[in-house]
């Protein structure tokens, strides 16, 4: 494979879910607000917009929908932005693309824009009463939509402040261009559906964003329900704007979201398309694509260690970047190397001089306090002598053999964190997690030659 | 495995038979034991799960692995982990590399050779019937022209070579050593399994050691433990056994074990361990049973697994195909040896975690050097060896002073190769070395390891030299019998999966032949 071919796209895709009500359409100021930086791909769901309600438009039928698009557009890094409605939509894919279970991959981050839980959207009964009469036949128009009036009522119970025109006449046109029926969907079925045991807890880096000034999925709403989803969820919340987030405060939609991608969400290292292409196909088992997908997520920037102190991670951070040197967009071994060690996740031994794994490392780690402000010839001498036996630390209880050993798992440690990350496996030509998908009958290899790759590859067929 | 139907004993009822550990030692015996009519229960630590349930994904198919703590001590402390003991219905077998050479006559009667290390007392004209009753029930796949064995015939032909195979066979032809391709439990055509169903063909997907996902790799509970479930056993999954309750007589009346978070007791009239070489002696420790002499946890014995590995121009990506599929056994007695014994070479596969483990504990490098030499990974392949390990008073299992969640000390295991065993190393590097050069490898690496757990518990003429007699029979404790690696009186040069199921099998006919 060329390093050209390697190379992933700097431009991830975000693709914006939209609100009851609303089409592709709402997202038009976040596109240009974002260009050059994130490509915004909207879509619009089915009824809504420029999408006929051919196949249904409950949330299971929009879920499979926005996978399939989401699937023909091929992006290798991408992100959900979910509004209102759209943000139920956007979770229930986003669990299953880490569950491995749709046929995706390279999910980054999801952004939620006064979104609706995956628990029954909090909705007064006499409102949704109303909103559902208005696609009745005594109150729809006569092409049997909405009406001007119900939508214009219906913008402005969601707006903080007057829109500008053209935005007053997008927004009412959305309304009145969504199918009675997908109308009634969401508000009969959908936003009551309760799809949080599906969806469970989700690791993706999250923003979740509220308007200071809207009613029932405001803030604390936000953090009560969508956060009780998101495990690594910042919230955000825009002055002057109630529910119509994207129409009403696009430039700061897309500050946030700028800012989310480029401090959380966008820091992992990026995995080639065509390793991607991968472990999205049915070559791949459900359960490898979604390990694959969680791992790739972007280390939390915050992280708090679970069982290093925070001097401790500091020094084996440290002491990562030596043993294995990464580019820009690293992982953060030192912090999944904590993780593994909170989980208990030894490799089922360890050398009988050592004390148990975690006071091994917090005791070596804390015999090296002080290694990051050392010069680099320094830190390459102490690597040196921890590696063959001979580095004394003062004060340590750990003699030079048990450091010495110590060490040794610390880097096998490090080196496995790395080598596991789906972008080291484009780097070393490993596709083996694409040896077998769901079927009834497994793939695997055909060819096993030295130098012959199959058509299905990451790097296609042909020979090398 | 489908557990649906099963046979399910109540814990008051008196079981005839406690099995503990559903591998290679316990399945084949329960198999025989249900099929006799025996009232058979089978207590596996680890969970059940289907074969389309593994992954590739080395981090995570540590699901299959025995992955509790233990203290790995000595001059040449050997891994645990990935690189022995499983975990789950199926034990060991989901994991193993199916890689099943016969033992060798000599290795049985090493002593009677050599004059050193130990006999087995157990003749091989008595075990290899048994070896041969394993490979035709499993369906092992191997060469029409066997060079060491020209009479053996196998049921199936070889699996696919790939890479590496195509490296050592290329080698090992300019040096003038014989290689063939590897018998291997492992089917080349779908099979119907006897007692399971339909196991499909090996594909070459190169996980064996995750865990097959087609049945094509032998694993117990695709072929031994379906047929003990059809004959009355049962298997119950995610049951720790911790405690071993006697009577004033001394025999096992009843074992404790620990499932989902509560202790149970299950009572039995006779308790066979087949929980491994690490696990059974530290239960027997733990429980101060059958242990008058002294000899549990004694001779600890690990295969001698160094491996060679060099870098080819072209790519050769040997995590693709049946890992193992080249065998020589040029070497188990070589010519020019100045040791005893000697060691079989197998073509190495290997996943890139295990590959970066292996490279980081056998060498010194880190920083770019060391990504440098990852990133070599799909240009290097490899051959590794199963060497003789002569039994060693000092190499020993004993019990630390920790406990694990149970509260049962783990496990401490002090291993230093002997000067036989450099010896055999040295040999095999020299002799590997040259094999991957003559095949155009270059920049040779070698990454020194050990493999298997055997000894422990080992077979003897008497209880001064063995925890068990030649049946497996505790020389303590009549109702209690050991069927794992731990019997082994010596290593043999073949590595154990094999000569396991036979000896299970052979342990299952003693038990039936006894008046209890």
């Amino acid at each position: 494979m060329s390093s050209k071919s390697a190379r992933v796209s700097a431009r991830p895709v975000a693709f914006c879910l939209h609100a009851l009500g609303a089409s592709s359409v709402e997202f038009a100021h976040l596109r240009d607000a974002l260009a050059g930086e994130i490509e915004v791909v909207a879509i619009d769901l089915p009824g809504f917009g420029d999408t006929a309600w051919v196949d249904g438009a409950s949330v299971e039928e929009t879920v499979e929908f926005v996978i399939r698009r989401i699937r023909a557009h091929g992006a290798a890094r991408w992100m959900l932005v979910g509004h209102s409605m759209g943000g139920k939509i956007a979770s229930i894919i986003a669990a299953r693309t880490l569950s491995g279970r749709a046929p995706l991959f390279g999910l980054a981050g999801v952004v939620l824009l006064a979104a609706s839980p995956v628990t029954p959207e909090p909705m007064a009964e006499d409102r949704r009463e109303l909103m559902i009469g208005w696609a009745s036949e005594s109150h729809s128009a006569s092409d049997g939509h909405l009406s001007d009036e119900s939508a214009r009522e219906f913008v402005d119970a969601n707006i903080a402040e007057p829109l500008a025109e053209t935005d007053m006449a997008s927004a009412v046109s959305g309304v009145r261009r969504t199918d009675p029926l997908a109308w009634r969907a969401w508000l009969e079925r959908g936003s009551r559906e309760d799809w949080s045991s599906e969806v469970g807890n989700l690791a993706v880096p999250a923003l979740i964003v509220s308007g200071a000034q809207d009613g029932d999925l405001g803030d604390p709403a936000q953090r009560r329900l969508n956060g009780a989803t998101y495990l690594a969820a910042k919230f955000v919340t825009i002055e002057h704007a109630a529910h119509l987030l994207p129409i009403e405060r696009p430039q700061e939609v897309a500050a946030a979201i700028l800012t989310f991608w480029r401090d959380h969400a966008g820091t992992s290292p990026g995995v080639p398309p065509s390793t991607g292409r991968v472990i999205a196909s049915e070559r791949t088992s459900e359960r490898t694509r979604g390990i694959l997908s969680r791992r790739v997520l972007a280390d939390d920037p915050g992280y708090q260690p679970l069982v290093l102190s925070s001097q401790q991670l500091a020094t084996l951070r440290d002491i990562a970047e030596r043993l294995v040197p990464q580019g820009d967009d690293a992982i953060d071994l030192a912090a999944r190397v904590d993780q593994q060690l909170g989980r208990g996740g030894g490799d089922g031994w360890r050398n009988a001089a050592l004390p148990a794994d975690v006071d091994a490392y917090r005791l070596g780690l804390d015999a090296l306090v002080g290694f990051g402000v050392d010069t680099p010839e320094r830190q390459g001498e102490m690597i040196a002598q921890l590696i063959d036996g001979s580095f004394v630390a003062e004060g340590s209880t750990l003699n030079s053999k048990q450091l010495q050993f110590w060490f040794e798992d610390a880097r096998v440690d490090l080196a496995r964190q790395w080598m596991a990350h789906p972008a080291t496996f484009s780097r070393v030509k490993y596709d083996g997690f694409g040896n077998g998908g769901d079927g009834v009958r497994k793939q695997g290899f055909t060819l096993l030659e030295a130098g012959r790759r199959e058509a299905w590859e990451p790097s296609g067929g042909g020979t090398e | 495995m489908n557990l649906s139907g099963m046979r399910v004993f109540d814990h008051a009822d008196e079981v005839d038979v406690i099995v503990v550990g559903s591998g290679a030692g316990g399945a084949p015996l329960t198999a025989s034991l249900a099929s006799a009519g025996l009232r058979v229960v089978v207590l596996e630590a680890g969970p059940n799960v289907e074969p389309g349930d593994h992954t590739p994904d080395e981090t995570e198919a540590v699901d299959i692995i025995w992955m509790d703590e233990r203290l790995s001590g000595g001059e040449t402390p050997t891994a645990f982990g990935p690189n022995n003991s499983g975990r789950g219905v199926g034990g060991s077998t989901l994991h193993w590399g199916a890689f099943t050479p016969r033992p060798d006559a000599r290795d049985m009667s090493f002593r009677r050779e050599t004059g050193q290390g130990v006999d087995w007392p157990i003749s091989p004209s008595e075990l290899m019937p048994y070896v041969a009753r394993v490979e035709q029930y499993l369906g092992v796949s191997g060469p029409s022209n066997y060079p060491w064995d020209p009479d053996r015939r196998y049921a199936l032909p070889p699996v696919a070579r790939n890479a590496s195979s195509e490296m050592m066979m290329r080698g090992c032809e300019a040096l003038g050593i014989r290689a063939t391709d590897a018998p291997a439990a492992v089917i080349s055509q779908d099979w119907q399994q006897e007692g399971f169903g339909l196991r499909q063909a090996c594909v070459n997907c190169g996980a064996c050691h995750q865990g097959c996902r087609n049945g094509a790799k032998v694993s117990m509970d695709t072929s031994y433990l379906p047929v003990a479930l059809s004959r009355g056993a049962e298997i119950r999954a995610d049951s720790t056994v911790h405690t071993i309750e006697t009577d004033k007589s001394g025999a096992v009346t009843a074992v404790i074990y620990r499932r989902g978070g509560v202790d149970h007791r299950q009572r039995c009239a006779m308790l066979v361990l087949s929980a491994g070489g690490i696990e059974t002696p530290r239960l027997l420790l733990h429980n101060a049973l059958a242990n008058s002499t002294g000899q549990v946890g004694r001779n600890f014995m690990a295969h001698g697994g160094v491996q060679v590995w060099g870098r080819f121009d072209q790519l050769m990506r040997s995590y693709r195909g049946y890992p193992s599929s080249i065998i020589s056994e040029d070497m188990v007695r070589p010519p020019d040896a100045a040791f005893v014994g000697g060691y079989l070479m197998q073509s190495l596969g290997a996943m890139p975690l295990t590959f970066a483990t292996t490279l980081i504990r056998g060498s010194s490098l880190w920083g770019p050097e060391l990504t440098e030499a990852l990133e070599q990974y799909p240009y290097m392949a490899g051959l590794g060896i199963n060497a003789e390990c002569l039994p060693s008073d000092s190499n020993r299992l004993t019990l630390s002073d920790e406990v694990d969640e149970l509260g049962v000390p783990k496990a401490h295991i002090r291993f230093t190769a002997g000067e036989n065993e450099k010896a055999i190393e040295a040999h095999a590097v020299t002799t590997m070395t040259n094999i991957v050069s003559a095949a155009g490898g270059s920049d040779i690496l070698v990454l020194p390891r050990s493999a298997h757990t055997l000894g422990t518990c080992r077979l003897g003429e008497t209880a001064d030299v063995g925890v068990v007699d030649a049946d497996g029979r505790s020389f303590d404790i009549p109702n209690l019998w050991i069927c794992d690696t731990s019997v082994f009186p010596s290593s043999l040069t073949a590595n154990p999966g094999l000569t396991m199921m036979a000896l299970s099998l052979r342990t299952a006919d003693a038990i039936l032949s006894t008046t209890w």
